[in-house]
């Protein structure tokens, strides 16, 4: 991945991107497994299907899936296509060309949340309850003390966590030796979680601004405190050095190598942009890291040089969702107002 | 193109009122009737409602304390996630109705649109609407606490199933319902039968309003109940309030007496300020602004208003006084 964002071309244009607008809010973005496709979930039930190639044209949208709103979207780890829940607490598994099968249906509740591991499993949260798809099984753990309201796959995909009121519980998911699910307590709400890519940490945001991380092995946590906003969006690096949070105007990022992050301040870098980063995705392989704000405004950041251009100006629409490529040089883009963006960072 | 919802709050009501009272009833109602409105409706109990809309939303009441040292300071959890994934909806509404179990103490819910950040710039916190059952509410009162509080967190009050009763006992319950909150307004109904305008809309929570929604706010009066019940209370002064002695003292009494005050109002004239100064709260969360101009040669007067247990009238009288220039 070569991008240098001190060279002038990526300090005074944008980047070639393709946007396509519609009128709906979109909730989740994804590329598939290749790739080759980029989706998009929104706000009245359609998942939207696009080439990830900007240069090729957009296909018509197909009707909507889901009957309220397409909540939640991953790339199908098992397949080439998708997996999407929606608020008609239905899960949907959509082939490459979008045709829709079934995997779960639980009338009255939400999916709000689903995640997916290369291993071909994905979770999904429904009321206080996690379903694990896996090799064509569906499987049920819970009930958690409230509605999960986060989960991750661990490194190798054997266990999955869930945040809920009270701390994270952990689920081995092994058919052969089964564990009792671990639970790490801490007092509040947690409403988002995010297992760290080395497998040794687990990060959720709380009710009260803070950020929680626990150690798994030694279930021992700390706190980390100073935030102006709930920070509901957490990204590990690819090496798992640093966390990014959201709910900065710059990139923040805790490191983790080391002795952890406990008593310094986060490494902070970049530009400082228009409002509040509101959602934050590391990039796949490289050094790179994309923000959104809430005014619209979307910076690439690089921790190395810690500088930061700007991908795609303010315009009011908060920012609600970010996917990158599996290959690191497409980003998916989604705002409040229905914008569908897909940007090519190759120069 | 903007969506109505991000540049405008959405009216959020909550109704509540003890099992059996009419609040199911008034739901399918408002659900069903022509009234050329769409309202998102967010039930504890999925299924009892006749109508299948998917604005129709099930919530399990999930009551969080919030993990910041004050310990009434509970919040609906539920409520925060479903208001989220309710604005990404491509369709709009014209409001948010909340159903309350029939045992649920107003006040968390209440409290969630002080306290969460999310909620506040989506969403603003209408009234609070509480369906009575004119017939057992004598019973439920000695049920416990529930009944009670209900009433005393209500902006309206539906006075329900008046066709079951005698005017003598009608009058009863009335009688009672002022004892504990003299400021809302009360409609009798038959089969939950009301305008939605009634109790829709009412800005009972916006510091604009205040005035407006209380006919008797500026007739002051003190209740000689048993101190222990839940009532409600005013305090006035025609002298001007010293701004900085008056926070104390407020800050101090919702400090230890929070908890006991379910609802809190004022309208305070300040030394040497143009403006009113307006407030309210949910037991210690308070709200506050600068309300409209005071015109030339208007009597400048503050009132405050208290809806709670165990309220000390002259201690809250003498306590106020102190804060006067």
């Amino acid at each position: 991945m070569k991008i240098d964002l001190a060279n002038p071309a990526w300090q005074q244009t944008l980047p070639p991107a393709r946007s396509l607008a519609t009128d709906a809010p979109v909730a989740a973005c994804a590329f598939n497994r290749d790739g080759s496709t980029v989706a998009f979930a929104l706000g009245d039930g359609c998942v939207r299907l696009l080439p990830a190639d900007i240069q090729q044209a957009a296909p018509e949208a197909a009707a909507p899936l889901h009957t309220g709103v397409a909540l939640s979207l991953v790339g199908d780890p098992a397949g080439d296509g998708f997996v999407s829940g929606g608020d008609d607490g239905r899960v949907l598994r959509l082939a490459a060309d979008g045709t829709a099968t079934e995997l779960l249906a639980q009338k009255g509740k939400w999916i709000e949340h689903l995640v997916a591991h290369r291993t071909g499993a994905v979770a999904a949260s429904a009321g206080k309850s996690m379903f694990l798809f896996r090799d064509g099984e569906v499987r049920e753990f819970g009930p958690h003390p409230s509605t999960v309201a986060g989960l991750d796959f661990s490194k190798d995909g054997s266990r999955v966590a869930c945040a809920h009121y009270g701390g994270i519980t952990v689920w081995s998911l092994s058919k052969e030796v089964v564990l009792p699910p671990r639970r790490f307590a801490w007092q509040g709400s947690h409403v988002a979680l995010r297992w760290s890519t080395d497998g040794k940490f687990i990060a959720t945001g709380t009710q009260e601004n803070d950020i929680h991380v626990w150690r798994v092995a030694q279930a021992t946590d700390m706190r980390m405190q100073g935030y102006p906003a709930k920070v509901k969006s957490l990204s590990w690096t690819a090496d798992a050095r640093f966390l990014y949070t959201s709910s900065q105007p710059v990139f923040t990022a805790w490191p983790f190598s080391g002795k952890g992050p406990e008593g310094k301040p986060p490494l902070q870098f970049g530009d400082e942009g228009a409002g509040l980063m509101t959602v934050v995705a590391a990039h796949p392989t490289a050094e790179f890291v994309a923000g959104g704000y809430d005014s619209g405004e979307l910076q690439l950041g690089d921790i190395r040089t810690k500088r930061s251009v700007v991908l795609k100006m303010a315009d009011g629409s908060p920012i609600t969702c970010l996917a990158w490529s599996p290959d690191g040089f497409k980003l998916a883009v989604g705002n409040d107002r229905g914008d569908l963006l897909t940007i090519d960072l190759r120069r | 193109m903007a969506s109505p919802q991000t540049s405008a709050q959405v009216p959020v009501t909550v109704l509540t009122g003890y099992l059996g009272a009419g609040k199911t009833t008034l739901l399918n109602r408002i659900l069903s009737e022509q009234h050329g409105k769409k309202y998102a409706v967010i039930v504890n109990e999925f299924g009892e409602l006749g109508v299948d809309n998917d604005l129709v939303v099930n919530a399990d009441e999930e009551v969080f304390e919030m993990n910041n040292g004050c310990i009434c300071c509970t919040v609906r959890g539920d409520l925060i996630r479903i208001i989220e994934g309710l604005m990404k909806r491509k369709d709009k509404f014209d409001g948010i109705l909340v159903e309350t179990t029939g045992l649920a103490d107003p006040g968390p819910v209440a409290q969630t649109f002080f306290t969460d950040d999310d909620v506040k710039a989506r969403t603003r916190l209408d009234a609070i609407v509480t369906v009575i059952d004119a017939k057992h509410f004598f019973g439920q009162l000695e049920q416990g606490s529930e009944a009670e509080q209900q009433v005393a967190f209500a902006d309206v009050i539906l006075l329900n199933k008046t066709d079951l009763v005698s005017p003598e006992e009608l009058k009863k319950v009335e009688d009672r319902i002022r004892g504990i909150n003299r400021y809302a307004r009360i409609h009798h109904t038959e089969k939950s039968r009301i305008e939605l305008d009634a109790i829709l809309d009412k800005g009972a929570f916006d510091l604009g309003r205040i005035l407006e929604f209380e006919p008797d706010f500026l007739h002051s009066g003190h209740d000689h109940n048993h101190e222990d019940e839940v009532r409600s209370l005013s305090i006035t002064a025609d002298r001007p309030v010293d701004p900085d002695k008056f926070q104390k003292w407020m800050g101090a009494l919702l400090q230890i007496k929070g908890g006991d005050i379910f609802r809190s109002k004022g309208i305070l004239a300040i030394d040497g300020a143009p403006r009113r100064y307006v407030y309210q709260g949910v037991h210690m969360m308070m709200d506050s602004d600068w309300g409209t101009p005071w015109k030339d040669g208007e009597k400048r007067s503050s009132k405050l208003v208290f809806i709670g247990r165990n309220l000390d009238g002259d201690n809250l009288q003498r306590g106020f006084e102190e804060c006067l220039k």
